[in-house]
């Protein structure tokens, strides 16, 4: 009785399919907007690409030493100029992404993701397009600023291959940081205080991600762990990839980063739904 | 029919109890304590298709969580309500299309960028074609005279343009109910104007119908026919805005200006005299105890005339008029 009801009151007067595009089109909106947001800073993005001429100046010090030390002109299988294009990579990636744990955190605290349920999308894909709005833009530029620098300090990059295989493992590197953020951020609703849990998150990407150094490096035991965690594959794995772009490693890659997508990515939209339930029950 | 029907309508918080100092935190740790809020009690009213409404209360009375609770973000602890025959917190996403919602507190612009890129990107949320967007666009930023905002980035604009340019956003998808809840928070008395001038010119042009909560008395007695007021989640009154007033504007104030002196010991009877001068006075008196003929005529048989002021109290002093009569 009540749909008919409905019928007679919502002649609208347009018919709205919710095709595939029709959604689509949404995040891709979002992402776009998020793209002008941020480049209405320009020099707030230039000041962001900046921080990364210095990281590669410390790590080119620091290598170089290590390398004229061991008196080898590889170690691993890297030489020195891979472990520099290595490690521009890893910090493009670290620099890059859009850290939304605070923000959901905050929007949990203080109930204002409740404003954002009353739209018609998907909260979560909203703040996962316009994550990616912001990492793409930032990506950009550090990847402009760094491989300047590197190339001024070592020689040129890896082949065009690299750029493409990287580039695109890099998108699903920021999916799984994306889950781990909002995993971070969700927690909010559990713990008042979530900055813990974001200190922990980012120095397991330092050590065990691979952000400071290589994990080829790493005594094997080590490597063992590092790599069956998630963390090497946000950073590690795009990045080596770049300095070997070969087609079995981006197949290894992606298989690694899909099962941790899946199984990270499962946790939140669980979490996510409990934390809806809760507060559409308990206003936040 | 009616747009929007509550019956019964409750909503209880449990919110955590925490003890002082570390006993208390620790306490809390090991058996947590919780205390009930109720926040909305047993709430019925009806809104009709194209109404404008006006639900009004102090703060903490209630309005907002019944705002959010029929825009579906918010489960009720029970009763029922429909939203254009949809339940809420059941359609939620279903509901979302045909209605629009601004919260005064909650921007919902992008602050950074111009309103305009907003204005698309809500077009492509609301899944909205293109040239009905264009379309929508000209004609809302007519109706609100935005034409020349809309290029500016949202944190240029004063919180009276933005207030419009929210309004209009929420309007994008011709939603056929608004929920607008403290619109007009923080604005000065002439941008209060423009928007309430705005909304009211929204509502005869497409019929939206408009449920306006505030605790400005004012946006209610110059946009709803009709008021609900609630207080600790009830219902105190509910009526035309004019019944109100002919039932509680009874106590009129009345300037009056002569052409010449007035005595000095100047009164009335049964008329409170406030101030008197030496060319007028300012008295007041109760239409229940004195009737208002013969006051007029008292003044008019003092001297000759210049001017008569009959003012009737603000909403505000209605408001606490029924809240004192309520809480005895």
């Amino acid at each position: 009785m009540r749909s008919k009801e409905a019928g007679a009151l919502t002649g609208v007067g347009r018919v709205r399919e919710h095709s595939a595009a029709a959604v689509a089109g949404k995040y891709w909106a979002v992402f776009r907007t998020q793209l002008l947001n941020s480049l209405a800073y320009p020099l707030d993005l230039l000041g962001r690409s900046l921080l990364i001429v210095l990281f590669m100046w410390i790590f080119m010090n620091l290598w170089r030493v290590t390398y004229g030390a061991t008196g080898e002109s590889s170690i691993a299988g890297l030489t020195l100029a891979d472990t520099m294009w290595y490690l521009m990579m890893a910090e493009a990636v670290m620099l890059s992404k859009h850290d939304l744990s605070e923000t959901f955190s905050e929007q949990v605290k203080d109930g204002s993701v409740a404003y954002l349920l009353n739209k018609p999308f998907n909260f979560i894909l909203y703040h996962f397009a316009a994550g990616l709005g912001d990492s793409l833009l930032a990506f950009g530029g550090n990847l402009l600023v760094g491989s300047a620098v590197v190339w001024l300090m070592v020689g040129p990059p890896p082949g065009l291959t690299g750029w493409i295989f990287a580039g695109a493992a890099v998108v699903l590197s920021w999916l799984l940081d994306f889950c781990f953020s909002a995993l971070i951020g969700l927690s909010a609703f559990v713990v008042e205080e979530t900055n813990a849990f974001r200190w922990i998150y980012q120095k397991f990407l330092l050590l065990l991600g691979g952000v400071l150094i290589p994990i080829d490096f790493f005594p094997a035991w080590l490597q063992t762990i590092s790599l069956n965690l998630p963390f090497a594959w946000i950073i590690y794995g795009p990045a080596r990839l770049f300095v070997d772009p070969s087609l079995a490693r981006l197949g290894h890659v992606f298989l690694q980063q899909c099962i941790w997508l899946a199984v990270v990515g499962g946790i939140v939209w669980v979490i996510y739904r409990r934390v809806v339930a809760r507060l559409v029950i308990n206003g936040g | 029919m009616p747009a929007i029907t509550v019956r019964n309508l409750r909503k209880t918080f449990q919110l955590k109890r925490k003890a002082a100092g570390l006993r208390g935190s620790l306490r809390a740790l090991w058996r947590p304590t919780y205390e009930s809020i109720e926040a909305v009690r047993g709430l019925s009213f009806e809104m009709d298709d194209g109404e404008l409404l006006g639900f009004i209360g102090p703060n903490g009375a209630g309005k907002s969580t019944t705002i959010k609770i029929l825009t579906g973000i918010l489960h009720p602890s029970g009763g029922e309500a429909a939203v254009l025959g949809h339940v809420p917190w059941q359609e939620r996403q279903a509901l979302a299309f045909q209605i629009g919602s601004v919260f005064g507190q909650r921007p919902q612009l992008w602050y950074h960028l111009p309103a305009l890129d907003t204005f698309y990107l809500f077009g492509k949320i609301y899944e909205l074609d293109d040239s009905f967007l264009r379309q929508r666009i000209s004609f809302l930023a007519e109706a609100f005279e935005i034409e020349e905002l809309l290029e500016t980035p949202v944190r240029k604009l004063s919180l009276g343009q933005r207030m419009r340019c929210e309004v209009a956003a929420s309007l994008l998808h011709k939603p056929r109910v608004l929920l607008l809840d403290e619109p007009s928070i923080g604005l000065d008395v002439v941008a209060k104007q423009r928007l309430r001038a705005t909304i009211q010119r929204m509502n005869e042009l497409e019929g939206v119908g408009v449920l306006l909560t505030s605790h400005d008395a004012g946006d209610i007695e110059t946009l709803c026919r009709r008021v609900i007021i609630i207080n600790h989640g009830e219902i105190v009154y509910r009526d035309k805005v004019s019944a109100l007033k002919r039932r509680y504007l009874t106590v009129k104030t009345v300037d009056v200006r002569y052409n010449e002196q007035l005595a000095p010991d100047f009164s009335l009877p049964g008329v409170e005299m406030v101030k008197v001068g030496r060319y007028g006075a300012k008295m007041r008196f109760d239409t229940r105890v004195t009737p208002v003929e013969p006051v007029i005529s008292g003044l008019a048989a003092a001297g000759s005339l210049a001017d008569v002021t009959v003012s009737e109290p603000s909403l505000e002093d209605v408001i606490s008029a029924i809240y004192a009569r309520t809480e005895v």
